[in-house]
Parts: C-alpha cells; structure tokens; sequence
C-alpha cells in the first residue's frame, strides 16, 4: 500500500430536511482497493458526487496530491484523475464501442475523424486490461457485463489515478465479475488508487484491501479487510442504536385468513419464482439489499410490468392481473418509492388526487360532484393528520410525508383490502416517519393488510409480522419476527460467490 | 449481432429500400408498359432532385430526436426571394441562388436557436418557422409568382445544372450526378466528422453526450442549420425544375421528405439513421408520385399513400423496438 | 406587481386571463385609431367574429389534444377535407344538406379516432401522427373532389338554410353556439371525469395509470372530442366562405395553436383553459383582421402568427423550468 494520495476532511453536506453528511471521513492511499460500504441511504453515494463536483460541500476539505482542491464538474475532477463507473451506464447504445470510449476527445485527421486510430488504441487498452472486446461493436450489442468493462477502459484511458466503482457487479455474471476482479488487480499493481463501493460482502473480502463503513450519513470507521469477519463489518453496518423498540412477536392471529397468495411469480431477471402468502391484518416487511427485485416483484403482482407467469389469489380465488385496472379492481393499491413520478399528479390538488382511483363514486350524472369529493377528501385530511391548507391546495406544495398521506388517502377512498407500500418513508424527515408508522398499524388493525418493502432494517424490524428476504430477484428466505435479527436478514440479503 | 449484417456493401434497411424500390419498378412495369419509358426515368428524376435534398437535410434533425417542418414552405419562399433578386431587380442568376441558399442558412439558424438553445419542442418550433417563411416570401416579393430565367434564355443556364438538353434534343438528366456527390459528401459529414457523431450522439444520449463533455448545444444547432443549407439547395433545385414559382405553395413538401428520411431508416426517437437509407427512401416516394397515374390512381392517392407508410415505417420501428 | 396579482378579485379571474383582456382591447384601439375609424364599423366586427367562430371550435379542439401533453396539427387540412368532401358529396351526388352537414362532423370524428387511436394505443408519436394524417386529409380531399374546388350553396339557394348557424335575420346565431360550444367544453374540462382524467393523465400519465385509470381510452378520447369540433368548425368555415380548395388549410393549424397557447394552455399537458382559448382566438381574429385593414397582405399574419407562437411556448417553457 502506497502513500495517501487523496484525503477527504470533514465532510458535510445538507438538502432540504435531510442531513445526508455529517462530518465524514475518507482516505484513499495509491494501490490500494478500498471498500466504501454501508446500508442504503448511508451517504456513499452522496459523497462520491461531493468528491466528484456534481454536488458541492457545505463545509469541510478535499485534498488531493497534496493541493486542496474542490471541483466544478465531473469533467474537471477527470482532467484532474479522479474518475467514476457508475451504477447506471452512460454510453451511446447507437455507436461503437470506440466511438463510446473516445466521444468528445476524438483522434481526428484534417476534418475526418480518425476511426482507424480509435479502434486501435482500443484494441491496444483493451489488450492491456486483457478484455476481449471487439472496438468496432456497436455498444448496444453488447451484454451489461461487457459495457461495464468498456466504462472501466474509458476510465483507465484518461490516465485516471482514482477511480471509483459505484455497485459495478450489479449487474454482472459471475465470470464477469472474476474479469473485472482481473482488471482490478492489475490497476492495482500499476499503483492507482480505487474505491469500491458495493453491498456484497463476499466481493468486498476477495477484492478490497480495507473497508471503510458509513451509516446515517456519518463516518463510523476503517478497518483492514483480512484482518477482520464478515460479521465485524456487518456489526459495523447496522450497529445502531435503535429508538424504538423492535416487534418481538407477530400480532397477527395464527389463524388469521390468507388475503393474498402469491405462486411462482416471474417477470425478468429480477423476480425469479417468487412465492409467498399474505395475511389479513398482517404487515409483511419485503428486506432486501437495492436491486434484489422487491419493487419489481411488487410491480409484476400489481400488473404495472408484464410478467412471464405466476398464480395470484386473493381470499382463495384466483384471479387475472394484467395492469392496474385489474389490481386495482381486486382490491390493491401500490404506493411507489418514487412518489412523485408513479404516485401523485403534483400539479392537481389534494382533492383531485384522493378521488383519483375512484371517480366513479364521485359522480353525480355526468358531472363531478365537487361537494362530496372535498367532504371525504377532507375527511382523510383529518384522519391521516395531513397538513395541508385545505383541500384545494396543489400536491406539489405539499412536503413528502403529507404527499405520501395523500396517496394512502387515494387508496384508502377505493377501498383497497390489500396495500403495498414500496419504502414508505423514503424521503420523508423523522417526525413524519412516525406518523406513517402509526398510520400503517392503525389500517392493519382495521382489518387491511399491507406489504411493505423497506430497505431501513429498523423500519423492517419496528414494522413487519414476518419478513420476506430477496436477493437478485430470488426469495432467499422468510421470516417470523421473532426469529429476524438484523444479523440474519442481512446474511440473507447479501449473496455468496462461491 | 444480425443487426450487422450487410448485403453487397449495404446495412440491412438499405437492401431492404432499395428491394421495395426495385419491386416498386417491376410492379409499375408489369401493370403498365408505358411507364417502362425514358420520359418516367426523367419525371422521377425530376421531382426527385428537391425531395432528396430536403431529406438529405432533415436526416440530421430527424436523427438528433427533432423534426424541421419548415423545409417545404421554406424552400419555395427562398426561391421566390431569390427570383425576386433576379427576376425585379435584374441581379445576376449566381446571386439569385447565393440568396436562396444563404436564406435557407439563416432560417436553419433561427431554428436551431429556438430548439437546441431556448428548448422549444422542435415540432412546434418548426411548425412556427414554417409559417414564418409561408409569409416572408410573398411578403418581400409582393405576393406575385416568380418565374426564373427559361432554360432557352440566356440566364437559362442554371437550369442545366439539373437537366441538359444537348443540341440533337437529348434530356440528360444530369441532376443525379451532382445529388450523388452531396449523397457522398454528407454520408461523410454523417459518418466521419465530429459534427456528424455528435448528432448522432445527441440522439442516442443527449444527457452522457454532456457529461462527455461534447458542446450539446452547438452541434445540435448544427442540425438544424444543415437542414436549412439543404432547404436552400433544394430551392435552387425547385427553381430550376417548375417554370413559375407560386407563393404560398410548398406546405406539405416536407412530408415527402420526410417520409423518405423514415421510410430509409431514420428513427424517429433518435440516434439512427444513414445518408444512403435516407436517399433511396426518397425515391419509394417519388416512384409512388410518378408511378400511380400509369396504374389508373390519381396522382393524390400519393398523399394518402405517403402518409400511411410513414405511420407503416414508425409502427415498424415501435414494434422492433419493443422486441 | 406582486400586491396586484395578489389582489383577491385578480386572483378568482387569473392574473394571465387580465392580461390577456388588456392586450385584446389595446389592439383593438390600436387597429382603430391606425385605420381612422373605419375598423369600428359593423361589418368588420362582423368579418371578425366569423373568423373567430370557425377558428375557434379548431383551437378549442386542439385545447383538448394539449390538454393530454399531445399535439395535432392535422386540424386546418382534416377542416377541409371534411368541407370539401361533404360539399362534394351535397353539390355532386344532391345528398340533401342535413345529411351533409352531419357527414362534415362524422369526417372529423373519423380523423380523431384515427389520431387518437395511433397516439394512445399504439404509441405512435403526435407529431408524426399529426403529419400522416395532414397528407391523408388533403390526399382523400383531392381524390374524392378530383381536385375540384367547391362551393356550398348560397343563401338564397336550395340548402342555404345551413347558413343560419352564423346569423339569421341579423340575430347573430353563430355567437350563441359558439359561446354554447364553449361552455360545454368548459364543463366537459373542470366538472366531468372526462376532463378530470384528461387534465391528470397530460400532467403525469404513469400515476394516472397506476392509480387503475383506463389512460389509453381517455387520452383518445380527447382526439375525438378534437374530431368532433374540427368537424363544427367545417361547417363554420364553408357558412363563412363558401368555397373550398383541396390542397390547403395548413395556415389554420398554427392559428388554432396560437390560440390555444396564448390562453394560458400549457403545450406540456395538465393545464388548460378554455375561457383562455377563447379570448386567444379572439386576439388571432382581431390581429387577422387588422393586418388587412392595415392595407397587409394575409403573409404578415403567418408571420406575425408564428413570432406568437413561439413568444408564448416559450414563456410556457421557461416558466416550467423556473417552476422545477
């Protein structure tokens, strides 16, 4: 391990009702791997873009080669050396692999843009990180694994001397992993400085030299990746201190009916015969590391995606799903992760969106009957606590808790028995949580049932009856909560290798 | 990798148009002797010259994502202009086509300032500059019809540079060689350049194409522009192919162009398309305009045709793109 | 500024709609002080309001259409052909005018079903729609009609009873269904579920459709109300100006679109309005008919028309950025 080569101080950085970093810490030396980990939300991402210049610090230093420096933009931090792969690929489906890897940086001949060239320096980095890969592709025939192994090779071709890996074997093979586990030695020979964040703990003890944990947006601390388990870094992670007290024992009766069963679901790659059973009253907590294929699963059952096959009852029948009218007519609502785009229509008012999936109720002849629609839109104003105005107030005024209120007040006015709430709390500050939380144990003691994917282990913990684990779109295990610890649903997110 | 695939030099779409033309011939040959005729090789050459221009030209949007709906009613205003110049106030012919050219330019400009800079939908951006020059041309020339010079007459000579008539009366159509060599030039410009694979780029991934660090919206300004170079070339193309000029005329051009442009491949989400598939799209079009007479459809049905394959060739690509 | 727009009465009328109103009476005292009076005069309030009528059942139907965040300019050629078929079909073939008048309206239902269709079930791209349809509009128009012009009968003739609908015996008829037209389309807007689903799908159709809302059928439905104006509209514009030629009608599609958009109708989708529609065709009518009476040929106009256009799309567009 060589001598620091970049040293992040004190680091903060604050958006609107989230303090994403709280004085954090990083050190990344020449020739070493250095694992960046932490659950969902813990702040790695952000301080990569801090680091990167898409976002800028509150306070705090970045010194790099021994200059305190601060970027503008990604492509002055790359002039500089400091280079990501990202999660999600940037690449140019519609041209070669070449022309991806040199765009905005041509060789040119006169006014002709020298392909020759392009493909042979190419194929001569290409040779020189031992991938096999034909420059003159086109970049949309190739498979994932190959387009990450071409981001790699943009990045090694700006002479990067640090570069990070945002989750790079998300969507590998396994062979494809071993390959850029390859490149990754030998980068690490010829003395660059890597970061490798990643939520699979196999990876991190084959690949990394140490490991440094984030959590809450807080620095926790480094270790030495050999010299330490599985189960150190995994305490680290989740070492918490949780506030409020986790559910010991289901409070569903034994003999409560089955609501919703599910068989054999497959939509992809991401939901892989997928199977479970839904209780009335029940809240079932979906645990799983990002992209196990929770939200998928989630939208296959509700018919928002195609799915290939799979049975779904409700009360024992079996019914037809095909998209959400069909859903939505057996009594399920989906409240999205991503409210804004799948959720409300921010621009209409909290009336327009609490009547939404139930017009029909609300119509007296051909005419909308405004009077009852604010009644009962007012009426769940008042039952969910919603702050808002009044009524007539546009959803986009309003701050995540009080939208997310307002999208459980639509399928609460359809009536839905059965209601899946993909993170139910993302985006939404402390003291709002709360009230979701209470909201959600209110509507499973009346009698509804709720399927709730979570990445917050505690969410999961305060929350669920029992738990249902995924990983890379398999369900690898279920859970009462009397037997889910945080130790064991997190053994059985992450996956093994070997 | 079968998208790859070639055939005598070709990229699959391209044998593909080039077959639908070749069985567009034999079919209108077989259901009409007359068509098999040297006068229909010159009349689909004829009307071929400005629609292939104007594609030429609107590929370049076309493949960045956008549309210019203003090449048809903007080719016929830069002609009457620069008749006008020619015509009223007894310029020379090479400045009368300098004019129409560089009209066609400035025009291309304005476009790519309102779509690549102030971000207005390049659809209605388009549609507005299509009004625009509707009006300019009769406003500036007085609302009269143009008539260029007459090949007989002494000016006559541009017109040569489309169709020459040798002394024992022979038509050559010699237009062909000059769109051939601009088919050249811009399947280079399109392939080869800087300008051409960032307007590629735009297409694909107008966000990474950024981050890459390219000047998005330079180049995709340099779209429209070359779209309104060509607009202008196909004025001087129009100019020298109808005798009079009408004001007014010229909306709905930019469909057969644009019909071609899809129809040869060019995608309308963006990102894909070439020079070549662009040129022989254009001529399933213009065979469809000369050939239907000799099978008994009035020359109209071309229209209702045209737009058909269009919604045909998208459909096409939807369908593929879903797969 | 801001104490203005504030105000409570501002506020219940729209602070853009005032605006709007403004400029609507400073052009016309503008128009009439250039024109020396003669623009105050009956019969050219008279030429004005039969170009707002005709002009306005097109933008109130393309209202509809950029409602769901969609575009159609086929609206001025699919006019036409709905006239020019129909006319053809009267003056040729001596269907009576009732039956013509209804065949006007079931033309531009046609188009509408077949826009709507395309756009909402098979996902083919407005604009390229809006193209294809342009030319099968003139296309069919030409066949039918062999490239003939034609002309509706006069009012004195057999069936000129049909131009009624814009005045009768000075009573002016045309205003009444026009304002009529108008208010049901209001109400078709703001108090049905017709419009609710409309504005809402424009403004996030994902959310629409996951709330199990039936989208496709409401974003094709707004082609068809869309049809069904265009299909008013023929009839207006033939009750107006008699004669019809195949070939043209594109120059109304940017008018109807100016309108539209001058009226505060966002062209993103979500946001719309009728009464806006209303007074913006009002200002394109006004501005038409002043250019002529300015001694202008109609060329200013398209001109003038598209500068509109692109002022008002793009004080749209920049107000939705400052808005994200």
């Amino acid at each position: 391990m060589g001598d620091i080569i970049l040293t992040m101080k004190d680091i903060d950085k604050s958006f609107p009702g989230v303090h994403a970093l709280d004085h954090v810490d990083l050190e990344v030396r020449k020739g070493e791997v250095l694992a960046l980990m932490g659950e969902n939300g813990a702040g790695k991402s952000t301080l990569m873009k801090v680091l990167t210049g898409i976002y800028k610090k509150d306070s705090g230093t970045i010194t790099y080669e021994g200059k305190e420096i601060e970027f503008k933009n990604t492509r002055e931090a790359q002039d500089a050396g400091i280079v990501i792969v990202h999660q999600e690929l940037n690449m140019l489906g519609h041209l070669t692999v070449a022309q991806n890897l040199f765009i905005g940086r041509e060789f040119k001949k006169g006014i002709k843009i020298d392909d020759k060239k392009m493909n042979e320096e190419a194929k001569k980095l290409f040779d020189r990180l031992h991938v096999d890969i034909n420059p003159k592709e086109k970049m949309s025939n190739l498979t994932v694994g190959k387009q990450q192994m071409c981001e790699i090779a943009k990045a090694v071709s700006f002479d990067a001397k640090v570069i990070i890996f945002d989750e790079p074997s998300a969507a590998l093979t396994e062979s494809e992993i071993e390959e850029m586990f390859k490149i990754i030695r030998d980068l690490r020979e010829k003395d660059i400085a890597m970061v490798y964040i990643s939520h699979r703990m196999d990876e991190i003890k084959v690949i990394t030299d140490r490991v440094t944990v984030m959590r809450d947006g807080t620095y926790v601390g480094t270790l030495i990746t050999k010299d330490s388990t599985k189960e150190d870094i995994i305490n680290m992670m989740v070492g918490r201190v949780i506030y409020e007290e986790p559910k010991t024992e289901s409070a569903v009766p034994e003999d409560a009916p089955v609501v919703l069963k599910v068989e054999h679901l497959n939509a992809g790659k991401m939901v892989q015969d997928v199977s479970f059973e839904l209780h009335k009253g029940e809240i079932l907590g979906f645990s799983g590391l990002m992209g196990a294929g929770r939200t998928e699963t989630a939208r296959a059952l509700f018919g928002a995606d195609p799915k290939e096959s799979g049975d779904i009852y409700i009360n024992g029948e079996k019914v037809t799903i095909n998209n959400p009218q069909d859903a939505v007519r057996c009594g399920i609502g989906y409240l999205s992760e991503d409210r804004k785009r799948y959720g409300i229509v921010v621009q209409k008012s909290v009336a327009e969106n609490t009547t939404m999936a139930s017009m029909k109720d609300f119509m007296s002849g051909i005419f909308i009957n405004k009077k009852k629609e604010k009644e009962v839109s007012e009426q769940y104003v008042e039952a969910l606590a919603t702050k808002t105005p009044d009524v007539d107030q546009l959803v986009v005024n309003l701050s995540g808790g009080n939208q997310q209120k307002v999208v459980i007040a639509k399928w609460l006015t359809r009536d839905c028995e059965i209601l899946i709430f993909d993170e139910p709390t993302r985006g939404i500050d402390v003291g709002a949580k709360n009230e979701i939380y209470k909201l959600m144990n209110k509507l499973v003691a009346e009698g509804k049932s709720i399927i709730m994917i979570s990445s917050e282990m505690t969410e999961i913990l305060r929350m669920s009856d029992r738990v249902v684990v995924m990983c890379e779109g398999k369900k690898t295990g279920e859970l009462d909560i009397s037997e889910a610890k945080q130790e064991t649903i997190m053994n059985l997110a992450t996956r093994e290798i070997e | 990798m079968t998208k790859n695939k070639k055939f005598l030099g070709l990229k699959g779409r391209e044998a593909m148009v080039l077959g639908i033309n070749i069985a567009m011939i034999i079919l209108f040959s077989v259901l009409s002797p007359t068509f098999r005729s040297y006068p229909t090789v010159i009349s689909v050459l004829d009307i071929s010259y400005y629609i292939t221009l104007m594609a030429l030209g609107v590929t370049f949007p076309l493949i960045t994502g956008g549309v210019d709906l203003s090449i048809g009613t903007g080719l016929v205003s830069y002609a009457l202009i620069g008749g006008y110049l020619v015509v009223h106030k007894g310029m020379p012919v090479g400045v009368g086509l300098l004019a129409c050219v560089l009209m066609g330019i400035l025009i291309g400009i304005l476009n790519g300032v309102l779509v690549a800079i102030m971000d207005l939908p390049p659809f209605l951006a388009t549609l507005c500059t299509c009004m625009i020059t509707r009006g300019l041309g009769p406003a500036l020339c007085g609302g009269m019809g143009i008539s260029w010079p007459s090949a007989m007459s002494d000016q006559g000579a541009f017109r040569s540079l489309f169709k020459l008539t040798t002394a024992d009366g022979t038509i050559v159509p010699i237009g062909i060689v000059s769109v051939i060599i601009l088919v050249i030039i811009m399947s280079f410009v399109l392939d080869h350049t800087r300008v051409g694979r960032y307007i590629i780029a735009i297409g694909s991934n107008k966000e990474a194409t950024r981050l890459a660090g390219v000047n998005v919206k330079f180049y995709h300004m340099m779209a429209y522009v070359i779209c309104g170079l060509f607009a202008g070339l196909a004025g001087v193309a129009y100019a020298a192919y109808v005798a009079t000029i009408y004001p007014g005329s010229g909306a709905g051009f930019e469909l057969d162009a644009i019909g071609g442009a899809i129809v040869g491949g060019v995608s309308t989400s963006g990102g894909v398309g070439t020079i070549l598939g662009t040129f022989f799209g254009v001529f399933v079009i213009c065979l469809m305009k000369v050939g239907l007479p000799f099978i008994g459809l009035q020359a109209n049905w071309q229209q209702i045709f045209t737009g058909i394959v269009l919604i045909a060739a998208v459909l096409i690509d939807l369908v593929k793109k879903k797969k | 500024m801001e104490k203005i727009k504030q105000h409570p009465l501002v506020k219940k009328v729209g602070f853009n709609r005032i605006v709007l109103i403004v400029l609507l009476i400073l052009m016309y005292l503008a128009f009439g002080l250039m024109t020396g009076g003669s623009f105050f005069t009956a019969s050219r309030i008279m030429n004005t309001l039969n170009y707002v009528y005709f002009l306005g059942f097109l933008s109130l139907g393309v209202t509809f259409v950029i409602a769901t965040g969609g575009i159609d300019f086929s609206i001025g050629p699919v006019m036409f052909c709905c006239s020019l078929v129909s006319g053809y079909a009267l003056v040729t073939y001596g269907v009576p005018m009732a039956a013509s008048l209804v065949m006007s309206i079931l033309i531009g239902v046609a188009f509408g079903v077949f826009n709507g269709y395309l756009v909402a079930y098979w996902k083919v791209p407005p604009f390229i729609v809006s193209m294809a349809s342009m030319n099968i509009a003139k296309g069919i128009a030409a066949v039918f009609t062999k490239t003939q012009s034609v002309s509706w009968p006069q009012s004195n003739a057999e069936g000129g009873w049909f131009r009624n609908v814009i005045s009768m015996n000075g009573f002016p008829v045309g205003l009444v269904i026009f304002g009529g037209v108008a208010i049901i389309c209001a109400v078709i807007l703001n108090k049905t579920k017709w419009g609710r689903y409309i504005l809402c799908l424009g403004s996030n159709k994902e959310a629409v459709r996951l709330s199990g809302v039936n989208i496709k059928k409401w974003e094709m439905l707004a082609y068809i109300i869309c049809g069904i104006l265009v299909g008013i509209a023929s009839i207006f514009f033939v009750a107006t100006y008699t004669t019809v030629q195949p070939g043209y009608g594109d120059q109304y599609n940017n008018e109807a679109i100016a309108g539209c958009v001058m009226g505060g109708t966002s062209m993103a989708g979500g946001l719309a309005s009728i009464s806006g529609t209303v007074i913006g065709v009002i200002i394109i009518s006004l501005l038409q008919q002043g250019i002529l009476a300015l001694g202008f040929t109609k060329d200013y106009q398209y001109i003038i028309t598209g500068l509109i256009v692109i002022a008002a799309v793009y004080s749209d567009v920049s107000a939705r950025r400052r808005r994200n």
